[in-house]
């Protein structure tokens, strides 16, 4: 069979590490891509080698299309990982890298599905044709507007409340609800702006804002031989600001029926496509009917694609790369079962009292949790700093166990065993999410976090933090300021490197 | 010896291995039974096993100029150390100056100098991690002074603009 020799990876922080783990364990070489900000990055470390792409900037680095190829062929890899964000859903790219020619070694490989299909879904307006076509329920909206009165009839049409989104979206990015006609068009101005920093394209699309729903999405697998499958579903209802927080398999709201219908529902939408490799279709839940639409396919490997791999036993970046390569996926819907529970949380820099808005700096400490059923796919260590220029992604925690209940517990206390300084990060939040009774029932709905949920952090230190603080600072702190009284000319901070940690 | 946190005052003694706290009128008795500290350059930073009033518990405490940041029992706070011969923290800000709410990179800046501005209007757009944030004017008014420009990089709390009611003095 077929394999490659080496993989270049399209992609920075924890998936960028994720990918190039599996590349090892399959014995494959990898080569990391980076910008100046990332000069120091885990990913570069965890690579056999690495090639520096250009400044700090998305665009001019991870979005840089020329020299990722470039990088890719100068290194002889014989294929790219697009991770997930930056060119992953570029149909384009995908083009351009099956179509660079390398030699001597023949063709450059893109592990994903076709540039056709990364088309299709990308271009909300002929994928919805599709969908429809294909008997899978789709959410009202317009697609292909250009002027601003477009727009506005369009959401007219629709009926405000509406999402703006960006075409070519994923993520949360480039997405605003727009409740009245007069916020339409800087909401518009501002998701093409931040659509293309994030993804490189600018088309935006107008659908009708459904609240109150579930999120819940179906693992879909195909290989090149006709064999497609779905690996069940994510609940993913848990958001702030249109972005996943928790998510889990299996969904407490699903019944065995009504996932057989989705399941079925998401392979029908992956099959209109001609889909391979792995993708993730989209659809909203209305609670109180149970009616689902489709919301749109990501072709691409999804960031919580952890929690299917606990579930399922399969390994989706093993056999993303194996498919890529032409073997076959050797399973049948009727051999996949659900094993057990499994929850994602998704550690970010950003300060949840602050409008979870993102939080920068170096961190002082980062230590992660470890123990049976606990899995964590990180793209930082301690020292690193967290710049402003990318995603504010820390790290992904995974639990694994038999039940909801357990696997609850197990996720509670994995992130009381998460520690985070130097930025502040949103690990008491998760934790106030994971307690409250409407997580605990399953009724969260992907708005619940801005309208149900009111979370502040405790206004006063506890005695004990205190204790802590002065203890720390007359035990561990005051062995070092003996060495460094000498250099450190800093009052408050005797004990601190004199070089700092803020260049 | 006093120590000051977030304006409370820890008044501590020690005898031997045992600590011997006041804070709020509140006696501890506290021990640190071990101590793990990171290698340089993160010397400060560490883990504390202490015992508190008889009660077991594990302290990661790090160190970043006044900033302490303590993790207890899966709570993290960041708290401020003040010397007691001057007062942590800036002076607060003007009441027409505008901060930036997050770190990151000046996107958009719309308006000038001298310009009048209404309520709700969005003055300037700030990037972080590929999200916006739109600074708007909290009130009518006229833009005195415009610290930043397009494509800068600004910390949190730093000054963005200053607005007016009016530009005469």
């Amino acid at each position: 069979m077929n394999t490659f020799k080496k993989i270049l990876i399209a992609n920075r922080g924890e998936i960028a590490i994720r990918i190039m783990r599996a590349c090892k364990e399959l014995g494959i070489k990898t080569v990391a891509v980076y910008s100046d900000a990332d000069k120091n990055a885990l990913h570069v470390q965890h690579a056999d080698e690495a090639i520096h792409l250009a400044n700090s900037s998305p665009a001019d680095s991870y979005l840089n299309t020329d020299k990722l190829i470039r990088a890719a062929l100068d290194s002889n890899a014989d294929a790219i990982h697009p991770g997930y964000g930056f060119l992953s859903e570029n149909a384009s790219f995908a083009r351009e890298v099956v179509s660079a020619i390398s030699s001597p070694q023949g063709k450059l490989t893109f592990i994903g599905p076709s540039a056709d299909s990364i088309r299709l879904m990308g271009d909300k307006a002929e994928s919805k044709i599709r969908m429809k076509q294909a008997g899978v329920p789709t959410v009202p909206g317009f697609e292909g507007l250009e002027s601003e009165n477009d727009f506005k009839q369009a959401a007219q049409e629709v009926g405000y409340p509406v999402l703006v989104k960006a075409a070519a979206g994923g993520g949360g990015k480039g997405m605003r609800v727009v409740n009245h006609e007069n916020e339409l068009s800087e909401s518009i101005e501002s998701a093409r702006r931040e659509a293309l920093n994030a993804f490189g394209d600018e088309r935006l699309l107008v659908e009708k804002y459904i609240p109150n729903a579930h999120h819940i999405e179906f693992q879909v697998f195909g290989d090149q031989h006709g064999n497609l499958l779905h690996l069940f579903e994510r609940e993913c209802s848990v958001q702030r600001r249109y972005q996943k927080i928790i998510e889990e398999t299996p969904s407490p709201l699903l019944t065995p029926e009504l996932r057989e219908e989705m399941g079925q529902a998401a392979v029908k939408a992956a099959q209109a496509v001609g889909y391979y490799n792995a993708g993730t279709v989209e659809f909203i839940v209305d609670p109180d009917t149970l009616k689902f639409y489709f919301l749109e396919m990501n072709t691409r490997l999804q960031v919580e694609h952890p929690v299917t791999e606990l579930t399922t036993g399969l390994d989706l970046v093993h056999w993303q790369i194996r498919v890529a390569a032409g073997e076959r996926f050797p399973y049948s819907q009727e051999g996949l079962t659900q094993r057990g529970h499994a929850v994602e949380c998704r550690i970010y820099a950003e300060d949840p009292a602050n409008g979870f808005l993102p939080s920068t700096g170096n961190l002082l400490q980062f230590i992660e949790p470890r123990g049976p059923g606990i899995r964590v796919d990180s793209g930082f260590t301690s020292g690193d700093e967290v710049t402003h220029f990318y995603d504010p992604l820390l790290a992904k925690l995974i639990v694994h166990a038999e039940n909801r209940e357990i696997a609850i517990q197990r996720m509670q206390a994995a992130l009381k065993e998460f520690i985070v300084h130097g930025v502040i990060a949103n690990i008491d939040f998760l934790q106030a999410v994971l307690s409250h009774s409407d997580f605990r029932n399953g009724v969260v709905t992907t708005r619940w976090v801005e309208t149900n949920f009111n979370w502040a952090p405790p206004s006063e230190p506890s005695m004990e933090s205190l204790v802590a603080a002065a203890l720390a600072d007359l035990t561990i702190a005051n062995r070092q300021s003996k060495i460094e009284n000498r250099s450190g000319p800093d009052p408050y901070s005797p004990w601190k490197n004199p070089s700092g940690f803020r260049n | 010896m006093k120590l000051n946190f977030n304006d409370t005052i820890l008044d501590i003694s020690s005898n031997g291995k045992i600590f011997t706290l006041t804070l709020d009128d509140k006696t501890i008795h506290a021990e640190v039974l071990h101590s793990d500290r990171e290698a340089p350059p993160h010397g400060g930073n560490g883990k504390l096993d202490l015992l508190i009033d008889g009660q077991h518990l594990t302290a990661y405490v790090s160190s970043d100029n006044a900033k302490r940041w303590v993790t207890v029992n899966g709570q993290t706070c960041v708290l401020t150390k003040s010397s007691g011969a001057r007062k942590g923290g800036h002076a607060p800000h003007a009441a027409g100056e505008l901060t930036a709410p997050m770190p990151g990179q000046v996107r958009a800046v719309n308006i000038s100098e001298g310009d009048t501005v209404t309520k709700g209007q969005t003055l300037l757009v700030l990037e972080a991690m590929k999200m916006e944030i739109r600074v708007q004017a909290p009130r009518d008014g006229v833009v005195k002074k415009l610290f930043v420009k397009q494509g800068q990089t600004v910390e949190r709390e730093q000054i963005l603009i200053e607005i007016v009611d009016t530009l005469e003095s």
